[in-house]
């Protein structure tokens, strides 16, 4: 295990610039996100959270892989792919789980070539939480948020003026090691200290208001929770925004689309949103014709379509939807009135 | 607002059980503490868990949209800023006035959770209870006391109409009207990006709406945006795609703020309920800003018989056509 002092982290973040593109909470506008680091970037590693999920850059929310040009008669096409290798500083233990979620949609048969690209080309760097928020839940999906999480090529923990560092990945040992005059080995005692951190992190834990969520409570089959009554009364405060599945770092449909120049164009792939009325349409209209059908969609994915197909449910416990709906449907609740909850811990 | 809570539900079960309507808009309470959502409800038993507290932020009336279409009759609580918006769709022609039952709720100011977690005082918390002017922070750990100005939201500082100024029955005493704030400082933030060249405030909104995540929950929260199919929905007419790219961003944002033009009640809703924290009211008010200095003093949605500026003609009307007129470019 390797150690680096706070305060050297600019240089470590020059230092990965100079060979990736390296992504970073950053502040701008009072909003905290993953964007591009660049000098004097003002980078926000308390964030709990990003507004949106980093995931956002394994799978962007536009990106154009195919551009076209009308050259006399013929047409010309280019794909396009992303250039350079990345480095993504400071995910959570629930943004790092919600890619595996990703990677068994989009790498299964037929693999998207996308986003295994997306995907190859990047290295993880994980942050644990120190300060769980009221709004997380991710214990419900046994991810902890004190770990250093599977998944990611190389975890860290914040220890006050230290950052300590774990190489976990073959990735993440040779990136470690290109940084090793930057990073130090850490000391018998820095290890007892993250013992403590560790510690003090699993009891905040067990006093977070949504800590008896239990989805794996709910009962009953498909049939049975789709034609349950709950959603004729969940839905109705739903105002069709997709804010949700847009900050959601699960939600994962998409559409393509055309952009049409004049004489070039560019098509590309963009989030959509099953909230939406135009999502899925098709030439006789929208196959869920009432919101209540969108909102049944979107719970039904994540907690009953996605596990049967993958055997985990498509929800980390971020608590971003919990934090913004402007309405508070969020899935806590969803999973509450199905009969998601434990009475002890 | 204890006791208040009592009545709202005595009168929610009354209007229930003797069919004076078919469904009541209020709120309900969820299991964090600032977890006050809306709620319908259809049966006398369900109103044990209407809310009425300082968090009973989202406005009922635009759901009126659909319920007053469907033909059912509803009884909807209202604050003063709901009330506005009230007013401004039945101007607009959404609302059945004859469907509804408007129940005025004189409102103390709700509570910006930001504002609270900005001072800590989120952690541990169970509870926040009124008490006058100051709010009472219940932690596992003991009690906390604030002046309840610290932690309302902005635009309840502003608040002028606090009392709603429409409504079928008034439920408990009216509030004071004045504002905590001096309410024409609303308008210093818009006057400080007037104050900057064009190409710094570009900046300044392109920096912003490189935000935008195009949620549309700006759109949908906002009691004037009630066409029944908004034009940027519109497949066939494609005049906005789904791709994110500053230019399409911007242009959302213009359509979207010049068709609220004077008749934005300014409620804020669109900046509360922004993930990116777009200060849109500073768009709104921009605009709000050049009615009044155009057409004279208007306030949306406080008198739905009177004509809104932008759907009337006179002819001493500003014309920036005409030089040395104010209005358009000239000003
Ligand atoms: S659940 Fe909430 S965030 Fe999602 S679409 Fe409905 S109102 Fe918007
Ligand atoms: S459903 Fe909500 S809590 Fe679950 S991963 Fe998505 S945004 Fe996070
Ligand atoms: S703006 Fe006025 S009426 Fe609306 S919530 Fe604030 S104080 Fe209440
Ligand atoms: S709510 Fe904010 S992020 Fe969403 S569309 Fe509106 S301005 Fe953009």
């Amino acid at each position: 295990m390797k150690k680096i002092a706070k305060d050297q982290l600019a240089l470590l973040w020059e230092k990965i610039d100079q060979n990736y593109q390296l992504f970073l909470p950053i502040a701008k506008e009072k909003a905290v996100n993953f964007s591009t680091w660049k000098e004097g970037a003002e980078v926000d590693l308390d964030a709990l959270r990003t507004v949106n999920s980093p995931k956002n850059i394994i799978f962007p929310q536009t990106e154009t892989y195919l551009t076209f040009k009308k050259e006399g008669k013929k047409l010309g096409l280019e794909v396009v792919s992303r250039d350079e290798e990345y480095v993504v500083f400071g995910v959570r233990p629930c943004d790092v789980a919600s890619f595996k979620l990703l990677d068994n949609v989009f790498l299964g048969e037929p693999v998207d070539k996308f986003y295994e690209e997306n995907r190859q080309k990047g290295l993880i760097i994980s942050q644990a939480c120190l300060n769980p928020e009221e709004t997380c839940f991710c214990n419900a999906f046994a991810i902890n948020p004190e770990s250093a999480p599977v998944g990611a090529d190389v975890a860290t923990w914040d220890l006050g003026d230290l950052l300590l560092w774990e190489a976990q990945s073959e990735k993440g040992k040779a990136f470690t090691e290109a940084l090793s005059d930057l990073l130090e080995d850490v000391s018998e005692d820095d290890r007892k200290k993250l013992d403590e951190v560790k510690a003090g992190i699993k009891d905040k834990l067990e006093d977070l208001p949504l800590v008896h969520v239990a989805p794996e409570k709910i009962e009953g089959g498909l049939k049975e929770i789709f034609a349950s009554e709950v959603w004729d009364e969940l839905y109705q405060r739903c105002l069709g925004c997709g804010m949700c599945t847009y900050v959601c770092p699960t939600c994962h449909c998409y559409d393509l689309k055309d952009y049409n120049g004049n004489g070039c164009g560019e098509r590309f792939r963009c989030w959509d949103s099953c909230m939406f009325s135009d999502f899925t349409m098709m030439a006789h209209g929208n196959p869920r014709t009432t919101q209540k059908e969108r909102v049944r969609q979107r719970f039904m994915h994540k907690l009953v379509y996605y596990p049967n197909n993958y055997e985990s449910y498509a929800c980390v416990g971020c608590g971003r939807c919990t934090e913004r709906c402007p309405v508070r449907l969020d899935i806590v609740k969803v999973i509450k009135k199905l009969g998601g909850e434990r009475n002890e811990l | 607002m204890e006791k208040i809570k009592e009545e709202i539900r005595q009168i929610a079960r009354e209007a229930l059980t003797g069919k004076k309507v078919d469904i009541i808009l209020a709120w309900e309470k969820g299991p964090l503490w600032y977890d006050s959502y809306p709620a319908f409800f259809t049966k006398e038993e369900e109103v044990d868990s209407l809310t009425w507290d300082s968090f009973c932020i989202n406005n009922l009336s635009k759901y009126l949209l659909e319920e007053t279409m469907a033909d059912k009759k509803v009884g909807v609580f209202v604050k003063g800023c709901d009330a506005l918006a009230f007013n401004q769709m039945m101007q607009d022609n959404r609302i059945r006035r004859d469907n509804v039952v408007v129940y005025g709720l004189p409102c103390p100011g709700m509570i910006d959770p930001d504002k609270v977690r900005a001072k800590r005082l989120n952690r541990g918390l169970t509870e926040v209870k009124q008490s006058g002017d100051e709010l009472i922070f219940v932690t596992k750990d003991g009690e906390i006391t604030v002046p309840a100005h610290e932690v309302y939201y902005d635009k309840c500082l502003y608040c002028h109409y606090p009392n709603p100024v429409v409504y079928d029955q008034l439920i408990g005493e009216k509030v004071a009207a004045e504002t905590a704030l001096d309410r024409s400082e609303r308008f210093s933030q818009v006057e400080a990006l007037e104050a900057l060249s064009a190409e710094e405030r570009f900046a300044y909104w392109d920096s912003q709406f490189s935000k935008c995540m195009r949620c549309f929950a700006c759109r949908n929260v906002c009691p004037a945006c009630s066409c029944e199919r908004c034009t940027f929905d519109d497949d066939d007419l494609d005049i906005l795609g789904k791709a994110r790219e500053d230019s399409e961003d911007q242009f959302f944002h213009l359509i979207r703020a010049y068709h609220v033009v004077g008749r934005c009640i300014d409620c804020g809703e669109c900046s509360r309920v922004c993930p990116q924290d777009i200060p849109l009211e500073k768009l709104n008010r921009k605009l709000i800003k050049d009615i009044n200095a155009l057409y004279g003093e208007y306030q949306a949605g406080l008198d739905p018989s009177t004509k809104a500026p932008l759907v009337t003609y006179q002819l001493e009307d500003a014309d920036s056509f005409t030089a040395g007129e104010k209005g358009g470019k000239g000003t």
